[in-house]
């Protein structure tokens, strides 16, 4: 008679030593695939639409800082041609001049392009206006609270919004005649 | 004399039993994470580069609007026309009031059609925007 024995196998388990690859596979493929493109750029509210412009006030020329950029890439600030990276240094006395003074009476600043004029000058000009008013911010924020921007609290950053309040307005684009 | 090799009787082993539990940790975090929203491109487009950008955060309040090399729009996941994004973005700002536009216009365009897409843009109420641009290296 055969003898027929039962084999013992005291450790019947799994095993799970290729488990930490299955963990290495797993976490490269989410890595490849996942795509954590923080999307960067400047940041704006266009102004509401309004059928009839009529009863615009005009703003007067002491608030009023007009940028013109026509299609030869030739910019203009009050009228007076500019180069696209000198906008920031003329801009920052003028925004720091008018910190103390009320709301209505802050600096307006105005974009106006032609309709060839390339995108890009565009951006470098809007950057130059948008780095003065951080170079402003982060000035009265450490003169005033001795901190650096990110580090202020949700109180101080509502006071230096309101002393210095980003206001870039895109001109109307004039209609075709 | 002989010596003998002394083996301790324990087993020599990493548990591994709460392997599992890691992966699905990974797993479920990547899931979170991960905002599978793949929109094929179907413009050329290279952003313009500037200094003073920041970041959005909330990515699920994006809308994207491309304009490429030639001109073409592209909003969401089809080219349109700029008479289109009109309705389009006003029904996804009914949907979602708070949406952020970015604009993913390629630095080689003119301010024609930005001032189009603006206009347009405002009559649909969906009025913040995000000139996408690479940092300035």
């Amino acid at each position: 008679m055969v003898q027929i024995r039962k084999k013992k196998n005291r450790d019947a388990e799994i095993p799970s030593a290729g488990m930490s690859d299955i963990v290495f596979l797993l976490l490269l493929f989410f890595l490849v695939s996942t795509t954590i493109d923080v999307d960067t750029g400047i940041g704006l509210t266009l102004p509401e639409f309004r059928e009839d412009l009529t009863d615009v006030v005009p703003l007067s020329k002491d608030r009023l800082a007009s940028l013109n950029i026509n299609e030869n890439g030739d910019v203009l600030l009050n009228g007076e041609v500019i180069a696209i990276p000198q906008v920031k240094e003329s801009l920052i006395p003028r925004i720091e001049s008018k910190i103390d003074l009320p709301k209505a009476k802050k600096l307006v600043v105005s974009i106006k392009t032609a309709r060839k004029t390339n995108y890009n000058l565009y951006i470098q000009t809007m950057d130059q206006i948008k780095a003065a008013y951080a170079e402003v911010r982060l000035a009265y924020s450490q003169n005033n609270f001795n901190k650096k921007l990110y580090e202020l609290n949700a109180e101080e950053n509502k006071e230096l919004k309101i002393k210095i309040p980003i206001i870039i307005s895109i001109a109307e684009p004039e209609r075709i005649k | 004399m002989t010596f003998e090799k002394k083996r301790s009787t324990s087993k020599q082993e990493i548990p591994t039993s709460s392997m599992p539990d890691i992966i699905f940790m990974l797993l479920l975090f990547f899931m979170v994470a991960t905002t599978l929203k793949e929109v094929d491109v179907f413009v050329q487009y290279k952003l313009p580069e500037a200094e003073a950008i920041e970041k959005i955060e909330n990515k699920r309040l994006i809308s994207y609007i491309w304009v490429g090399q030639n001109g073409r729009i592209q909003l969401n996941d089809a080219i349109v026309e700029v008479e289109d994004i009109r309705d389009i973005m006003y029904k996804k700002r009914v949907e979602l009031p708070n949406v952020i536009v970015s604009l993913r216009i390629d630095k080689g365009s003119d301010m024609g059609v930005v001032n189009d897409i603006q206009q347009a843009l405002r009559k649909a109420d969906a009025r913040r925007i995000n000139y996408s641009a690479m940092l300035k290296l």
